[in-house]
């Protein structure tokens, strides 16, 4: 039974839990927009990082570097598309 | 086709190892679909109009629900992986079935969630947010709910003809979308509802 729960996993499982409940402290404390935007995006980014590396297994095969290259990739242009159309629709430039 | 044992069976062959890579390009693109919805929904998330507005609708039990039962799932089907990798047949059916049956308990909170949406005026029609919104949820309650038939067929086939060069591949791909599934609702939790009831 124990070899169906290897620590890895169970660790993670943990962790991203933990990490929930912090991101939930956003709701239940009452803190600064600035404050609460922060706490959510360091959580939500170390999650993702988090369900890549230790559920996903992003790292174990010899695609390695393709993999990582794809998945970078479409995180850049993702970025690019949410904080370029705020930039433009929303904050405004000088 | 070439098995080399060195590697689990997954990855065994060559066309294997291309499937899993392509799928992983794959995701690339869906993270890039899913940074187009969220860029809309930002933009537009303050033209509420007569509507209601997040604040107004958002309720964090039923949120919170999901995100754990998520969670769990994404957790289970790791196991699965796990349990595949050291041939264990009954173990990878049984957190297959624990996976989608989370799934299938994910769907229900969400529909539950829309048809309370409705009944507070919050419609597709209503306003620039609710339309925003409920198409960012909506994508990925459609891809949840694609992924159950997909791995509802899945279980069926390792149950039939066990773990060959082609199932195991196949359920070590659902899996990854699985977990990216786990990824984009934590996006969601965090920046649609959290934000919004902040």
């Amino acid at each position: 039974m124990r070899e169906l729960f290897p620590a890895k996993q169970v660790m993670g499982f943990i962790f991203s839990l933990v990490l929930t409940a912090i991101a939930l402290s956003v709701y239940f404390t009452d803190m600064s927009f600035q404050v609460g935007m922060t706490i959510l995006l360091i959580t939500a980014f170390i999650q993702a990082a988090l369900q890549l590396v230790f559920f996903m297994h992003a790292g174990e095969s010899q695609d390695k570097n393709a993999i990582y290259t794809g998945i970078y990739y479409g995180i850049a242009i993702a970025l690019v598309t949410v904080f370029g159309t705020l930039l433009t629709l929303i904050w405004g430039y000088m | 086709m070439k098995i080399d044992h060195s590697q689990p069976l997954e990855y065994s062959t060559q066309q294997n190892q291309m499937n899993i890579l392509g799928f992983w390009i794959f995701l690339g693109a869906e993270i890039m679909l899913f940074g187009t919805l969220f860029a809309s929904y930002f933009t537009l998330n303050n033209g509420v109009g007569s509507g209601p507005s997040g604040s107004e609708v958002f309720e964090i039990t039923p949120v919170l629900l999901e995100t754990i039962i998520l969670l769990t799932s994404s957790f289970t089907i790791g196991l699965a992986t796990h349990a595949m990798r050291i041939n264990n047949k009954k173990a990878t059916l049984a957190f297959l079935a624990i996976t989608l049956l989370l799934g299938l308990s994910f769907l229900g909170v969400e529909v539950y969630e829309f048809i309370n949406y409705y009944h507070e005026g919050l419609t597709l029609q209503t306003s620039a947010f609710s339309a925003m919104l409920l198409l960012t949820l909506g994508t990925h309650g459609a891809h949840v709910t694609f992924g159950l038939f997909w791995g509802l067929f899945i279980f069926l086939q390792i149950k039939k003809q066990g773990f060959t060069v082609g199932t195991t591949n196949k359920s070590f791909i659902f899996s990854l979308y699985w977990h990216f599934l786990d990824v984009v609702w934590i996006f969601i939790f965090s920046f649609i509802y959290l934000k919004g009831m902040m």
